[in-house]
């Protein structure tokens, strides 16, 4: 029973995605969220949602008039999805495929805490592929846990995140790791930052990149 | 070296904690662009061991490391953090295609209850098909350059050193539960602590080592019957040492009933031949089913060959397979996941493993129940009760139909929804 009961105990919320998210951030995602749909998407835009998760994002970016992509692995997660944001099309696909999708056909591409539960590799990968996928003028907006750049921010983003980390994998069995270099692989590309936002002394930022209009 | 050492050190007890290696292609021996490609998951030990045995047996090969978050291949696909999503993202993150000239790859036939290899082949062009159990019996499979692997090398063990391990395993994972109360209890009883933890080691290498030999039925009733043996030993031997057993002499054997019954039954969580059912293991009655629908079948033999305790046999007059075999079936739900005809009709819907990692993985079965209560109106048809890797396996026993009940868990990609 002791498999039974360590699993019990950590059942007892085994991390309802949007609570938990909701915790991670300190309530902060909800706001965030709005503020995408709101400033950051346009009626009209075709946005492709990285990691639609809950369908929560898709919904308010729905409202606003955009057509919405959403795609995610987790099958439970569609489910709900497709009961939140009922018009948007959802798809069972890794951020691995979305060159299935088409080349330059989006307006925006949206990406909320979900690039950061990929490894390094990934990570590149679904960057670049992102970036063919965007038209011409069009954004990119990411919002994720980032490692603060100022070294003071850092340590105290730490301290708070180590433990926080824990329980989240303690809960979930699986942990995010901040993003790392996210500027530099931005100006890499060729994106301009539009937009920046930080959180949470640092630890959370919101970032709006735009691909070049012309070549 | 030493890392190595003490990682595999802590393997004997821990196992039950993932321990990840970074994913990617690794290369056994000179692989060139006509070598297999073979994929397996990215806990540490499995790593090291298939690389290590690849090397002896002189076989150069891509290895395809996939982000299982540190999970072995079995609990991972389980679990459903090793299914097509996971191949596909070690496919294109590794670069492969631009290695090799083929399109074939080769899994780890465990990987099937969570790997679906049509959804892989569809999205990908690349051609999955399941190798051996054991990383052993590579060499020859690769040698015969048959499609299947023999039967023999296609079925779960549980041998001595597995036995050993697991032992230890389940010893130290019960020493997670217990310590407490053990702890507590030392508080007035002195020396009781270390006394209990030597204990519930022996019993747990003890249930472990003759789990084949016990009476009963695996589970809580062979745990019983160790107990029984032990509980009456050590009477027999305080008698025979220090007169007639008294009170704490029959405290101590009650308390040695009670564990070596309780490890009794935890013991098949850590096996790979039976499941961890929770009322199988207390009651012993087996409550799963599992049959093909023969006019479904095609007789493309997948199930068979993905099946780790042989449940399936080839009826030669008509071609197609039927259960020989319901009570070796562990619900591990591989053969539903690959079927390609969905065939294969059970009242569980995918692995009902009941181990930690299975169990907590679950949350979005947890946000189900949670829309369920809540948006009432959406209605939809989500079963009341969810047997993914934690449910009950006797989750919807009506819904043995022709039609196996969709996937509604996040245990890989949903049936039908790829092909
Ligand atoms: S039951 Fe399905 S997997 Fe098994 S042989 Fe028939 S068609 Fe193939
Ligand atoms: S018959 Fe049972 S044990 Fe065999 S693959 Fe199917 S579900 Fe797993």
């Amino acid at each position: 029973m002791s498999t039974l009961v360590y699993m019990k105990i950590l059942e007892l919320d085994p991390a309802r995605y949007d609570r938990r998210m909701r915790m991670a951030t300190f309530g902060r995602i909800d706001r965030i969220k709005r503020e995408i749909a709101a400033h950051w998407v346009e009626p009209g835009d075709r946005v492709l949602e990285i990691g639609c998760g809950t369908g929560s994002l898709a919904a308010l970016m729905i409202e606003r008039g955009a057509h919405v992509v959403g795609i995610d692995i987790s099958d439970g997660m569609l489910e709900i999805a497709r009961a939140n944001a009922s018009s948007a099309d959802l798809l069972h696909l890794t951020a691995m495929e979305i060159d299935t999708l088409g080349e330059a056909r989006f307006d925006r591409i949206v990406a909320t805490f979900s690039l950061s539960e990929l490894s390094p590799d990934e990570f590149d990968h679904v960057f670049d592929l992102a970036i063919n996928a965007l038209k011409r003028g069009g954004r990119l907006v990411i919002a994720d846990e980032v490692r603060p750049s100022h070294r003071w921010q850092r340590a105290l983003a730490a301290c708070i995140r180590r433990p926080l980390a824990v329980l989240t994998f303690l809960l979930t069995r699986s942990g995010t790791r901040a993003l790392r270099g996210l500027d530099h692989r931005i100006s890499r590309a060729g994106l301009k930052i539009v937009h920046r936002e930080s959180y949470l002394l640092g630890a959370f930022t919101l970032i709006v990149a735009e691909k070049e209009s012309c070549s | 070296m030493f890392l190595n050492l003490l990682k595999d050190f802590w393997l004997l007890f821990g196992r039950m904690f993932p321990l990840p290696t970074t994913p990617g292609l690794r290369e056994a021996g000179k692989p060139t662009r006509s070598s297999p490609v073979l994929v397996t998951c990215n806990f540490d030990l499995t790593v090291r061991k298939v690389l290590r045995t690849l090397e002896r047996s002189g076989i150069d090969a891509w290895l395809l490391v996939a982000p299982s978050r540190g999970i072995n291949v079995w609990c991972a696909s389980g679990a459903g953090h090793f299914t097509a999503d996971t191949v596909i993202s070690i496919l294109k993150t590794s670069g492969i295609a631009g290695r090799v000239d083929h399109r074939k790859l080769i899994l780890p036939q465990l990987s099937g209850a969570g790997v679906n290899i049509w959804s892989i082949e569809e999205r990908t062009g690349w051609k999955a098909r399941f190798g051996p159990l054991r990383i052993e019996d590579l060499a020859g499979y690769l040698e015969r350059g048959k499609h299947r692997a023999e039967p023999s090398e296609r079925r779960v063990k549980f041998d001595f050193t597995d036995r050993l391990v697991m032992g230890t395993n389940l010893g130290f994972s019960s020493l997670v539960f217990f310590i407490l109360p053990i702890l507590i209890a030392s508080i007035w009883l002195g020396s009781f602590w270390w006394k209990s933890i030597v204990l519930i080691f022996v019993l747990a290498v003890l249930n472990s080592l003759l789990v084949f030999r016990l009476p009963g039925k695996p589970g809580a009733a062979r745990g019983l019957s160790l107990g029984i043996g032990a509980a009456a030993l050590f009477l027999a031997v305080s008698w025979l040492v220090g007169g007639p057993p008294a009170g704490a002499s029959f405290a101590w054997a009650g308390w040695i009933l009670f564990v070596a019954t309780y490890l009794g039954y935890d013991l098949p969580s850590w096996s790979p031949l039976w499941r961890a059912d929770r009322k199988e293991l207390l009651l012993g009655k087996r409550h799963t089913r599992i049959e093909i629908v023969e006019e479904k079948c095609i007789g493309c033999h997948l199930c068979d060959v993905v099946c780790p305790v042989g449940v399936f046999r080839r009826n030669p007059k008509t071609r197609r397979y039927f259960v020989a075999d319901a009570g070796a079936c562990q619900a591990c739900g591989a053969c539903v996941e690959n079927c390609p005809t969905e065939a294969i009709a059970t009242n569980f819907r995918s692995a009902v493993c009941k181990c930690p990692t299975c169990a907590v993985i679950n949350r979005v079965n947890a946000l189900k129940e949670e829309r369920t209560d809540e948006n009432e109106s959406v209605g939809g048809d989500i079963a009341p009760e969810s047997a993914c890797c934690k449910g009950d396996g006797a989750a919807s026993p009506e819904s043995t139909t022709a039609e196996p009940a969709p996937r509604a868990c996040d245990c890989g990609p949903s049936r039908g929804e790829h092909r």
